[in-house]
């Protein structure tokens, strides 16, 4: 029996009214079938492909061209674009808003590409913070956050994010050693930064609908950081002893949440927890088969559990 | 042939209609509540995470019991013995997938997934080191070898049918790429049997699908159809399924030398010509899937056009494509939004889906991450574009 035989029925039977019947069928017929995905995914190709043509053409025709030209040319299609955003923009909202047009979203990351590429040439060419280049990518997150806040812009905020987490990562390398426990360090700093930041923006208010994109990158770059932490020859300990509370959190809320994204993180990153502390000392490989059997299907039996449990509905 | 039945399948896909239709406010809540009583299910589902996540742990304990047997019964068998151990063990998994799903009724619940694709891996394997004697890489192939690959895409194809798993019938079309090695040395003619293959597949899913018009089947077949025109385009395009690739791409050497000059003239015109076919039935069929097919190879082939006619690539040609790009695509939209209601000849730029909302956001977010970044770097006065700072992060799941 398929949807339109179901439709038909429950329109004769008095379940769904001739409005929705006709409205249903059309759409289980594909009538009109809406073309919205493609054509945004084929803008964001585009806007893609013509920033990388533009750093790739800057940086092999730049003494051809001569800076004023380049940042002449940067510089127009970074006004136009942000002129094109705040002209269009509708007055700020610190909920949800839709785009005011079908382009704007793509004609923001431009201009936040278009930013980063220009930021980049000057201070190749002109050295204007010689030394201090961490505070570029300091200041192009900070504007990649109100651009994101105040248009509404997942896209921007994903790049304010990434900035961001450069900027630490940048910071750390003008210390004279690079060790991991350091590195590991300004990891949980990142984590904790901006996860209680979008705690704090949620809890006001302010474009709530952004939690689950802090949320995601906390988790991954957590669960990466204190990994990395169990996986070190001495004093993994605590890092382990973190990595279980980490691995309980997510999966608390996972569960709470029916966020089931959680539920895998902790599934995934403390198998591998588990495992590097079980296996550190193991060399004979009856044994290791022996556990990944054993512990693989523990992990099955447990994962069953929970979707029968909360996992069928999401 | 297949494990489930047309009812359970079709009152899944409703259940799952239902539930954007809600969401969407088509249908009130009590509504729903009625309705979904009457499309209750006897198979069981889980979501997407819980669903990888299954299937990541099946594999891991399907592989290490075979590397434990091994390990602990048979430890210095020869090649032969273990493949025809690990054969035994194709037959296993696929047993206990079958049993997964006709005693425990999962569908789509990782679990049985994982079992029916360690059983193709365990097969080809197996045959391998039970006939061959694992030489499938060696520079003179049995010839007979052809039977690994064969045996592959069979196999894999009956997975497809009978599991209704679309990632197998993608993994018939590799092993169908290693079928003609064995069976020419001519780099024309191996293209060819590729692309003609492809094209038996594509006639035989064109004919059946027409009898699944808007059933639950439908998008399966589509997602096929999808498939063998891709790869029917990348057998034809030599300029992508050529080995020397990077070569003919930076130096501008075109592939012409490697094929005689008729054929690689004529994939030239075939590549020109595939696109617009392929857009032309993606539109007459409304299919998604097509469609994307159809737009992805169109740009595959503006693309590759200067390495095929042996021209030089210019640093501004990304710059061209993006121009062309989004002027195709704002073009589109103001032709389909002066249609009435929006709407011309069935087809809408507007958002009519929730979840087209919710892969945006989710795309976004992703994409976002793994966006360029350019970045002053602290050991060179250059600076380098490219490469995001933090890399990927997961997406967002507002939800």
């Amino acid at each position: 029996m398929t949807i339109l035989t179901r439709l038909g029925q429950w329109k004769e039977q008095g379940k769904i009214s001739p409005e929705q019947h006709a409205h249903l069928s059309a759409l289980s017929r594909r009538e009109p079938l809406s073309v919205f995905l493609e054509l945004n995914v084929l803008l964001y190709a585009g806007v893609l492909a013509f920033v990388a043509g533009l750093g790739w053409t800057v940086s092999t025709w730049s003494h051809q061209l001569g800076d004023v030209l380049v940042l002449t040319i940067l510089s127009a299609i970074l006004a136009t674009s942000f002129w094109y955003c705040f002209s269009r923009a509708p007055a700020w909202s610190a909920a949800e808003t839709p785009t005011p047009s079908p382009i704007f979203d793509y004609v923001l990351y431009l201009g936040s590409l278009v930013w980063s590429l220009e930021l980049g040439y000057i201070e190749k060419r002109f050295h204007v913070l010689s030394g201090q280049w961490d505070l570029y990518l300091l200041a192009t997150a900070i504007l990649f956050f109100f651009l994101a806040y105040r248009f509404d812009n997942r896209f921007v905020l994903s790049l304010g994010l990434s900035s961001l987490a450069g900027w630490f990562g940048l910071t750390i390398s003008h210390w004279p050693t690079h060790q991991d426990a350091t590195y590991r360090q300004y990891a949980l700093l990142y984590c904790l930064l901006v996860g209680i930041v979008g705690a704090l923006l949620k809890r006001r208010g302010l474009k709530p609908h952004f939690v689950g994109t802090y949320l995601n990158i906390v988790a991954n770059v957590l669960f990466w950081a204190l990994l990395s932490g169990v996986f070190e020859r001495e004093g993994y300990g605590l890092w382990f002893l973190a990595l279980l509370i980490a691995c309980s959190a997510s999966l608390a809320w996972g569960l709470t949440r029916r966020q089931f994204a959680f539920v895998a993180y902790a599934a995934v990153y403390g198998y591998v927890g588990v495992s590097s502390m079980f296996l550190r000392s193991v060399t004979d490989n009856t044994t290791l088969m022996s556990y990944f059997v054993v512990s693989g299907v523990a992990m099955l039996v447990v994962l069953v559990q929970i979707g029968r449990r909360f996992g069928r509905s999401a | 042939m297949r494990l489930y039945s047309a009812f359970s399948e079709e009152t899944l896909r409703t259940r799952k209609l239902l539930t954007e239709w809600v969401g969407e406010g088509f249908l009130s809540k009590p509504q729903y509540q009625l309705l979904e009583k009457e499309t209750v299910s006897d198979l069981r589902t889980t979501n997407i995470f819980l669903r990888l996540v299954l299937f990541l742990f099946t594999v891991i304990s399907v592989g290490a019991a075979v590397g434990l047997f091994f390990v602990a019964f048979v430890p210095h068998s020869s090649q032969r013995s273990d493949g025809v151990t690990l054969m035994i063990c194709a037959a296993i998994c696929y047993a206990a997938a079958e049993f997964a799903v006709s005693q425990a009724k999962l569908y789509r619940h990782g679990i049985e997934e994982a079992l029916a694709v360690c059983s193709v891996g365990f097969l080809c394997i197996g045959m391998l080191l039970a006939f061959f004697g694992g030489g499938f890489f060696s520079s003179k192939p049995d010839a007979a070898q052809f039977l690994v690959p064969a045996a592959g895409a069979f196999f894999s194809l009956w997975i497809w049918r009978r599991f209704g798993l679309d990632y197998a019938f993608l993994a018939a079309m590799i092993f169908v790429v290693f079928l003609p090695h064995h069976w020419t040395s001519s780099p024309e003619a191996q293209h060819l049997v590729v692309a003609a293959l492809y094209a038996t597949g594509l006639a035989g899913v064109a004919t059946i699908r027409s009898r699944h018009r808007f059933d639950y089947i439908e998008e399966s077949y589509s997602l096929v159809e999808a498939l063998l025109w891709l790869g029917i385009y990348l057998a034809i395009n030599l300029q992508l399924s050529s080995l020397n690739l990077r070569a003919q791409w930076w130096d501008g050497t075109r592939a012409a030398s490697e094929f005689a000059r008729p054929f690689y003239w004529g994939t030239w015109v075939l590549t020109w010509c595939l696109p617009p076919i392929v857009l032309a039935r993606s539109i007459r069929l409304k299919d998604r899937f097509i469609i994307a097919v159809g737009a992805i190879i169109a740009v595959l082939t503006f693309v590759c056009n200067k390495p095929y006619l042996g021209w030089q690539r210019h640093t501004w040609d990304p710059m061209l494509l993006g121009i062309l790009l989004t002027g195709v695509v704002v073009f589109i939209r103001r032709w389909l939004a002066r249609g009435a209601g929006g709407t011309r000849h069935g087809f809408t730029a507007a958002r009519l889906s929730e979840k087209d909302k919710q892969l945006i956001n989710v795309g976004s977010a992703g994409l976002g991450l793994l966006s360029p970044t350019p970045t002053p770097q602290p050991s060179s006065p250059e600076f380098h574009f490219g490469g995001g700072q933090s890399g990927g992060g997961g997406a967002s799941s507002d939800s």
